[in-house]
């Protein structure tokens, strides 16, 4: 047993509660919100993998069946896990940064909802409890209401309301999906219900059981912004302020993969299953590019952007090879860090012009050149371009649906990385190339360095992935092996 | 010549997608983009219907692509339904329940 792995979720935990408790203290919150949001990508990396089983109860083994039952809760930490929490360790760590240099005196509610968002993604990736993972399922939703509604940005507190109130329609059909599972299984436990399905002892035919996928893949799409929600899903993204949505959307993917990774090991069998995921990727990616295209808001572009990227990832999953499935979590990661990087440069832009709007934008190629060109680079990686790892991804899950027997889902991606690169080069030239308009006013106003600072990093990584993928592939595929 | 007007009036439709505000080169662009993008891919995935089987693939592909054709411009009808309405969400947050009961129902010799 590894008594570190709960520390992943209980640092930001009680960071959240500690700096909400004591954010009159503004010098002291500060120093504590950066030191422990610079411990958070350090943990998972210097940790062991393991097991953690709360409260010490090891699994059972029952000696008549042969069947081992886990009693406790278990949080199980894999090169997977390691991956996704030192990244939005990572990512958490910047967006502090950033928003404790942009202000003098910090807001110890924003700083506790986006530690416990922090907190919430981490649990629900380490943790192989259905029911836990609802729990932070919801905090997880909270956190993002929250964040949305802290924004200055006008309306933003009509989306968080709207947000919550869907999520009041998804959450409630999710929980009902795990409630059947329950009265099927007699467990929470992903790994006992998994190995019930598989020994047969549940008839995967049964409507109870067929329900309760309808159900949880409902609640999934909610939690992934996957179409229907894929509007509301943008819409909180352009109406947080740029370093909240940035967090928001690694909240989102990484949410997306912990249900769907849970699904995949209770449902797998049912191709019912993989054919519903892939039906839903397609209509994110269609929907997605298609609406990014006409927007003249850029946030509200990256953010139906983003939506289209999570077809991509659902699209790896949903092929169900082990190829498909690693290409699938590698271009989740990929995401992550490109629109991480992408919210941050065009925030970044925002915070120089406070203009949103492409049309009134212009000639800011030679007022900010390093956003610019990291703009630039994080956009051609959105869209595939080689050597960056978009293309990594991206190429990977075109052969992958290639050797699945769907050369139409592989023209299907390439088609949706070229209208993504058209998106990309639109709104690059109508805000940087073409030139400036009379009536925009860039004088004496500069870009914060702490987002310079932060598009650096996530522009390394960019880098570094599209020319060393194996780094991470190989790990996720050996993780992929152990689920198939 | 019918086609050609046909597309220079979906070009002067798209005037109502940006207003209020000026409409640019680039903005136009972007949807008639769009326009061919959205009616590609969904002929496209269509095609995916020979899985089941090939003559429905045929035949759905084929009424889809005249449908969509001859309904241009649709990104305008498509942005307006894909606001933020809460009413509209709400309304596709049940057509995708009823998707999935249908899946469910119907999809049993999937299983």
């Amino acid at each position: 047993m590894n008594e570190i792995i709960p520390i992943m979720v209980i640092v930001p935990l009680m960071a959240a509660l500690l700096i909400s408790a004591f954010s009159k203290f503004n010098k002291v919150t500060k120093i504590f919100a950066f030191v422990v949001a610079l411990c958070l990508p350090l943990i998972p990396i210097l940790s062991n993998y393991g097991l953690h089983y709360f409260g010490g109860y090891q699994p059972m083994l029952d000696n008549v069946t042969g069947v081992m039952y886990h009693p406790a809760i278990t949080y199980s930490f894999t090169f997977l896990q390691q991956i996704f929490i030192a990244a939005i360790g990572l990512l958490t760590f910047l967006v502090i940064f950033i928003y404790l240099t942009k202000y003098k005196k910090v807001s110890g509610p924003y700083l506790f909802l986006l530690f416990l968002g922090t907190a919430a993604v981490t649990a629900m990736i380490l943790t192989d409890d259905i029911f836990h993972m609802f729990v932070f399922f919801e905090i997880l939703a909270l956190a993002q209401v929250g964040i949305v509604a802290a924004s200055s940005i006008d309306y933003s507190y009509e989306m968080a309301l709207k947000y919550m109130i869907l999520g009041s329609i998804g959450s409630p059909m999710m929980l009902l999906g795990i409630g059947f599972l329950l009265a099927l299984t007699g467990s929470v436990n992903v790994s006992d219900i998994a190995a019930a399905v598989h020994a047969g002892l549940v008839n995967a035919t049964s409507p109870v059981f067929l329900l309760s996928l309808a159900l949880i893949f409902f609640g999934w799409l909610y939690a992934s912004g996957l179409p229907p929600f894929h509007t509301i899903k943008s819409g909180i993204y352009s109406k947080a302020e740029p370093h909240g949505a940035a967090l928001l959307q690694s909240f989102t993917v990484i949410s997306m993969i912990s249900i769907v990774l849970i699904m995949f090991r209770i449902y797998a069998s049912l191709p019912i299953f993989e054919v519903l995921i892939v039906f839903f990727s397609i209509l994110a990616m269609i929907l997605g590019v298609s609406l990014a295209l006409t927007q003249t808001d850029f946030r509200r572009m990256i953010g139906f952007l983003a939506v289209g990227e999570l077809g991509f990832i659902g699209l790896g999953i949903g092929l169900g090879t082990n190829f498909s499935i690693t290409a699938g979590l590698f271009q989740a990661l990929n995401e992550i860090i490109i629109t991480a990087l992408l919210f941050i440069g065009f925030g970044a832009i925002v915070n120089a012009t406070n203009e949103v709007d492409t049309r009134k934008l212009g000639g800011l190629l030679a007022y900010h050149p390093k956003v610019s060109i990291m703009l630039l680079i994080g956009g051609l990686a959105m869209a595939g371009v080689p050597p960056l790892s978009g293309f990594q991804s991206k190429l990977m899950l075109v052969q992958a649906s290639l050797s699945c027997g769907y050369p139409e889902l592989s023209i299907l991606a390439i088609m949706v990385s070229i209208a993504t690169f058209v998106v990309f080069v639109k709104t690059y030239y109508t805000m940087f190339l073409k030139p400036k308009p009379n009536d925009l006013d860039l004088e004496n106003k500069e870009v914060p360095k702490a987002m310079i600072f932060a598009m650096g990093v996530l522009l390394v990584i960019v880098i570094l992935l599209g020319v060393f993928p194996d780094v991470v592939t190989s790990g996720i595929s050996n993780f992929v092996g152990g689920i198939l | 010549m019918k086609l050609y007007d046909q597309i220079f009036g979906v070009v002067k439709q798209f005037r109502k997608l940006f207003s209020p505000g000026p409409v640019t080169n680039a903005d136009v662009s972007g949807s008639i983009t769009a326009e061919i993008f959205l009616i590609v891919s969904l002929v496209l995935s269509a095609i995916l219907l020979r899985h089941v089987n090939v003559l429905l693939a045929g035949l759905v592909t084929m009424i889809l692509a005249i449908m969509l054709i001859s309904n241009i411009p649709l990104i305008p009808k498509f942005k307006l339904e894909q606001d933020d309405s809460l009413e509209k969400m709400l309304f596709y947050a049940i057509v995708a329940l009823v998707i999935l009961a249908t899946f469910m129902y119907w999809g049993g010799n999937l299983v």
